[in-house]
């Protein structure tokens, strides 16, 4: 195991430019590095014109980015991308290798883990080091309880995922020193039989709750979907981004484009509001990086309401439309002065 | 197309059971029910097979109390019924689990295609999939919503953050299916019947060739070390009275914290 060593993150290239996660995976790889006195190493494949993110990735605090660029690499083909980056563990050896969750993430790192025979811990929140033998303690929510579970690698790397939105963004560190190396993998690892024909973007209707600083959310404590309704209301009032629990979505009050937690996405917003919402850990791990998390429960003893900087009890169904109009007193209230 | 659709019993929400030692969830003791993600693999493996003039093998790496879900998968439109069932299995992380299935499909195969559900909401970790394809050094497509047989390959849709892409495959190949793909179709009654005459075979490590340091707890290198509930500060603000004046309440406190 003294063989391996460093931290390696995986960087994604969209098509257009670096993907978000890979700037969240740098600002913890960074943190985990820096604990272990050792380099970062982001590994990137991606088509010619992802070079200049190559250099732009330093800046955030990265050692070296292994880069293979080839027009090959323009599309994500699951097979091609996982026997580069099996290719480059081997060769580099890191002790952590970290990838996003993303769908190119959670696509890659399992194949990957199945290459070379490596465990995978999925959909990690948080990760700790074990000084004495370097070990990362990975940490995720465990079997649809009210409980996170630690767990711990044989095989080195040491692997996971980590879901977008769960680590800060990295801060750019003006000067920082580091280098891009080409990588040029075998001739065999190109060979595919998949082709991306078509890509389709979706029609970009909604907000993107990720990057919202308000989010207004609600559950099932809401009752029907008339009263979640609602919510986009208070949303537009408090300029926030509506967000849900997992059945609501379900039940098709919303689409899931909306869905915090484990299934769905993390959110970093300024405050968080949440309406009938129980608070189980499938929904709050997406919760994390909220600043002011306030609940509304007829149930005190409901987990969020625990979990809450205000814990507000009373009936969701009344309380909404009641902080509606007095917002919009308020607010008038403020134009008028 | 000869297809094999893997199909997973999990715990029915309510009755999980974890053994405290090695914290890995002790199957035989909970009530099982089939993984919902793969009741969509399952439909589109069916749907495929009745396109194609096919058979679909479900294939299950579960403890002896998962046999009643694949007859549910026989009512559902499978052919062949496979549990993969062994003590040697027991606690299998996605690895090692990957591995037990890879070792059914070299068995029973050639198959022409691997379907499996999304991700499992016991595991919630989406892997055994792709790992399976490597396993068995196919390719692999996630998250696909569709499927239209061609020729000599398959048009696959598979779902993208920002939208989706159109994949031409050539098989062999392992696919994983959105719960978007389809609807599934309801028991068939004719089936219901015949589900008494229908065999479910059975098969241990043996008897598909796996070689045991990959299989179970042994096989699997990740490990659970403890679990632990999550701590919330304490520094609380609790606000409770009739609904207008905890909603004025609420107010001002946001307005006081800059926050509206
Ligand atoms: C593998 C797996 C993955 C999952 N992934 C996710 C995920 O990503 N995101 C997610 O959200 N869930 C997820 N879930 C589901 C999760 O476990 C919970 O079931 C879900 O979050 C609960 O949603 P809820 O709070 O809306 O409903 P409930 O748990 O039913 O809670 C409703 C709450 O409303 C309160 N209430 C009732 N009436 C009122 C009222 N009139 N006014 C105010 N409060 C009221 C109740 O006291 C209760 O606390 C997942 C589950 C599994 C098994
Ligand atoms: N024990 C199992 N037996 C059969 N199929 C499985 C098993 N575990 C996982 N799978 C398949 O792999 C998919 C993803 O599971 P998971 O990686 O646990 O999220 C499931 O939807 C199943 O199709």
């Amino acid at each position: 195991m003294e063989n391996y060593q460093g931290v390696a993150i995986f960087g994604e290239w969209t098509g257009r430019e670096i993907h978000e996660s890979t700037y969240e995976l740098l600002s913890e790889g960074r943190r985990l590095a820096d604990e272990l006195k050792t380099h970062l190493i982001v590994l990137l494949p991606g088509p010619p014109e992802a070079k200049e993110a190559a250099s732009e990735l330093i800046s955030y605090g990265a050692d070296k980015v292994i880069a293979t660029l080839d027009e090959r690499l323009n599309d994500f083909r699951d097979d091609i991308y996982a026997r580069i980056v099996a290719e480059k563990i081997e060769k580099y050896r890191p002790e952590i290798m970290l990838f996003p969750a993303t769908s190119l993430g959670q696509a890659l790192a399992p194949r990957v883990a199945g290459l070379l025979k490596l465990g995978l811990t999925a959909h990690c929140i948080a990760f700790e080091i074990r000084q004495e033998d370097r070990t990362l303690i990975q940490v995720r929510p465990s079997f649809g309880e009210q409980v996170m579970a630690r767990i711990i690698s044989r095989t080195r790397p040491q692997m996971a995922t980590v879901r977008p939105g769960v680590f800060p963004h990295a801060k750019k560190i003006e000067g920082y020193q580091g280098e891009i190396e080409i990588f040029r993998p075998s001739e065999e690892a190109f060979k595919s039989s998949l082709e991306v024909i078509e890509k389709r973007p979706k029609p970009k209707t909604d907000v993107d709750i990720t990057k919202a600083q308000v989010i207004v959310a609600g559950g099932l404590g809401l009752g029907s979907k008339e009263h979640f309704q609602k919510l986009f209301d208070l949303a537009e009032l408090l300029d926030g981004a509506v967000g849900a629990t997992r059945p609501v979505c379900h039940l098709g009050w919303i689409s899931e484009d909306h869905m915090i937690g484990v299934s769905g996405v993390s959110v970093r917003p300024k405050l968080y509001l949440g309406f009938g919402i129980s608070g189980s850990l499938h929904h709050t791990v997406g919760l994390q990086g909220v600043e002011t998390l306030v609940a509304i429960n007829i149930d005190e003893k409901a987990p969020l309401m625990k979990q809450a900087d205000i814990a507000v009890q009373g009936d969701a169904r009344e309380i909404l439309p009641l902080l509606i109009k007095k917002l919009k007193k308020l607010k008038s209230q403020r134009e008028n002065d | 197309m000869r297809i094999m659709c893997c199909l997973k019993p999990v715990p029915k929400p309510g009755s999980v059971k974890v053994d405290p030692e090695t914290h890995t969830l002790k199957r035989e003791e909970s009530e099982l029910v089939l993984n919902p993600y793969d009741r969509y693999a399952l439909e589109a493996a069916v749907e495929l097979a009745e396109k194609t003039n096919g058979k679909v093998v479900a294939v299950s790496m579960a403890p002896p109390n998962a046999k009643d879900i694949l007859l549910e998968a026989f009512a559902f439109g499978a052919d062949e019924l496979v549990l993969l069932s062994d003590r040697a299995f027991a606690g299998a992380d996605t690895l090692a689990t990957s591995y037990t299935l890879a070792c059914a499909a070299k068995k029973l195969g050639p198959f022409d295609l691997i379907v499996c559900g999304k991700v499992s909401v016991d595991g919630e970790t989406a892997q055994v999939g792709p790992e399976l394809a490597a396993w068995l050094g196919l390719p692999s497509v996630t998250w696909v919503k569709d499927i239209k047989p061609l020729n000599d390959s398959l048009e696959l849709i598979r779902t993208r953050e920002f939208g989706e892409e159109k994949i031409k495959a050539k098989p062999p190949l392992v696919i994983t299916i959105e719960h978007e793909a389809n609807v599934p179709r309801p028991p068939s009654i004719k089936r219901l019947l015949k589900q008494d005459e229908v065999e479910v075979k059975i098969l241990s490590a043996g008897d598909i060739g796996a070689k045991e340091e990959y299989l179970g707890l042994n096989g699997s290198p990740t490990q659970v070390i403890d679990t632990f509930a999550p701590e919330y500060h304490g520094k609380r603000e609790i606000i409770s009275g009739p609904p207008e004046e905890v909603s004025e309440r609420l107010l001002s406190i946001l307005k006081e914290r800059g926050l509206i």
